[in-house]
């Protein structure tokens, strides 16, 4: 499955059971990216959209109940009881610091994956945010 | 040089609960003897502003997350509850629940700015933030204010160099507030940073974002006569939402890894054992059950340190996963760890 994070520059995912950020114009690339293909994610998370994209798929496992072809949306979810299943990480990063008590527990940097893509851009409400694809190595 | 001016004015309700605040935050604070102003009525209005709204503790989400601990629970902050600084720059006061009442809340903007007390010490300044007090210039020059306690000294290891900041209460990207005496304290540089800013951070997105106000109030903490504040209460509350955006009350330390302050007066040396200040250097705390809430232990530590094998990981190293918590020690930078004789580790390359 291909996994989808927003992090700040420690890693960090929620704070006090809140997201730390979040920007419409990640939501609309996220909404391209995942294009015609499934797009998992909990009620926490499909609450940030105010129209859920067609290819929303809502469960309160999305990781679990996610396919091989599918992407997932996770805020807070662990990711490392699911490592062997995800074949790609799209790490979103906020270029902030925020609080956080809850952190990225799989940095694709450690888990055999090479940075594909990285791309920055301009958000609604941050200065410059920063997309990196992550894929697992061949072979 | 001048901000956009704000619009809307404090209700009266808001006023007399933010003047009751600050009264019952002196003589929780303060020992007896010094001087207080609270009188029978406003402390019984300080009680109920303390005792707030529990309410906001439930808007709650899905998210997964683990609480940070918690220094203190209950109905008034008490600097007594709060545990030594352990690493993290900054604590959960009242299970991240502000002291604010419903009557605080309203989504018209404000700002206050607490007057300076006879020590000539900032008091609180609390403020309903909305885009209309948000900067549209750059910071101006603040370095005419000379806060209580001020000293122009530098450090080898300090980010900057500078131990002090003068340190805004609101922070600029919020209320816009340059050189105001009333909103401007010492503090040392990694309170600063990694304390407060990160609050103002997420704040500031929030309400860029979503168009909504946050209620928002700090508080330096002062101990007794002190001139430098033993640390701040940061509370936040989104207001159209609920809380559901934005919610936390913490406490952040004034220190500073490997100095030793005099708080009394703002003097500071280096550390005997550099690095290894009792105010900086002790064991995190106790493991909790879920891997959540292990997480959440590593909050804010930026690095972690072996103590038997002297080298030092990114707290999601796997080497971290598996050693032993009776080996762990925590660094807040990468130059602490450095500082204290660890090395990098050589599989996470902190």
């Amino acid at each position: 499955m291909r996994v989808i994070v927003a992090v700040d520059d420690r890693g960090g995912v929620l704070f006090n059971h809140r997201r730390q950020s979040t920007d419409r114009v990640v939501r609309r690339r996220i909404e391209e990216l995942t294009e015609g293909h499934a797009l998992w994610m909990t009620r926490y998370t499909a609450s940030q959209f105010i129209t859920l994209p067609e290819q929303a798929r809502i469960s309160e496992r999305p990781l679990r109940d996610a396919g091989p072809e599918d992407y997932c949306f996770v805020e807070g979810e662990p990711l490392l009881p699911h490592r062997d299943d995800i074949e790609e990480i799209v790490r979103i990063l906020w270029n902030r610091k925020y609080p956080g008590d809850v952190f990225l527990d799989l940095r694709p940097e450690e888990c055999g994956m090479v940075l594909q893509n990285t791309e920055d851009f301009a958000g609604y409400s941050h200065e410059k945010i920063t997309m990196e694809i992550w894929k697992r190595k061949e072979g | 040089m001048r901000k956009r001016r704000k619009s809307g004015r404090r209700p009266l309700t808001g006023t007399l609960v933010f003047m009751a605040f600050i009264i019952v935050l002196c003589f929780l604070v303060n020992p007896p003897g010094v001087k207080k102003a609270a009188t029978t009525e406003s402390a019984s209005i300080a009680a109920s502003v303390a005792a707030g709204t529990n309410d906001d503790a439930q808007a709650d989400t899905d998210g997964a997350a683990a609480q940070a601990p918690a220094a203190t629970t209950g109905t008034s902050f008490q600097l007594a509850d709060i545990p030594p600084y352990a690493g993290a720059p900054y604590v959960a006061v009242n299970n991240n629940v502000p002291y604010f009442s419903d009557s605080n809340l309203t989504e018209v903007s404000f700002e206050q700015y607490g007057d300076l007390d006879p020590l000539g010490r900032c008091t609180a300044a609390y403020a309903c933030i909305g885009q209309d007090l948000m900067p549209t210039e750059k910071r101006g020059d603040i370095s005419s204010v000379r806060p209580t306690g001020w000293h122009n000294v530098k450090y080898n290891g300090i980010d900057g160099k500078y131990l002090y900041n003068r340190c805004h209460l609101i922070g600029y990207q919020l209320t816009a507030e340059n050189a105001n005496e009333k909103n401007l304290i010492t503090g040392t540089r990694y309170m600063n940073v990694e304390g407060m800013e990160p609050f103002e951070n997420m704040t500031a997105d929030y309400i860029k974002e979503s168009g909504n106000h946050v209620l928002y109030r700090v508080t330096p903490i002062f101990e007794g006569n002190n001139l430098v504040a033993s640390g701040v209460l940061m509370e936040g509350r989104s207001v159209e939402d609920g809380g559901a955006g934005v919610l936390f009350c913490v406490y952040c330390y004034n220190v500073q890894s490997g100095i030793t302050i005099d708080y009394a007066t703002g003097d500071s040396s280096e550390s005997a054992d550099a690095g290894n200040s009792a105010q900086v250097r002790t064991n995190q705390a106790a493991p909790t059950a879920t891997q959540a809430a292990a997480t959440a232990n590593q909050t804010e530590a930026a690095y972690i340190g072996n103590s038997h094998t002297h080298t030092f990981h990114r707290p999601d190293c796997s080497s971290v996963a598996r050693m032993s918590d009776k080996n762990k020690v925590t660094f807040s930078s990468r130059e602490e760890a450095v500082s204290a004789g660890y090395d990098p580790c050589e599989i996470c390359n902190p």
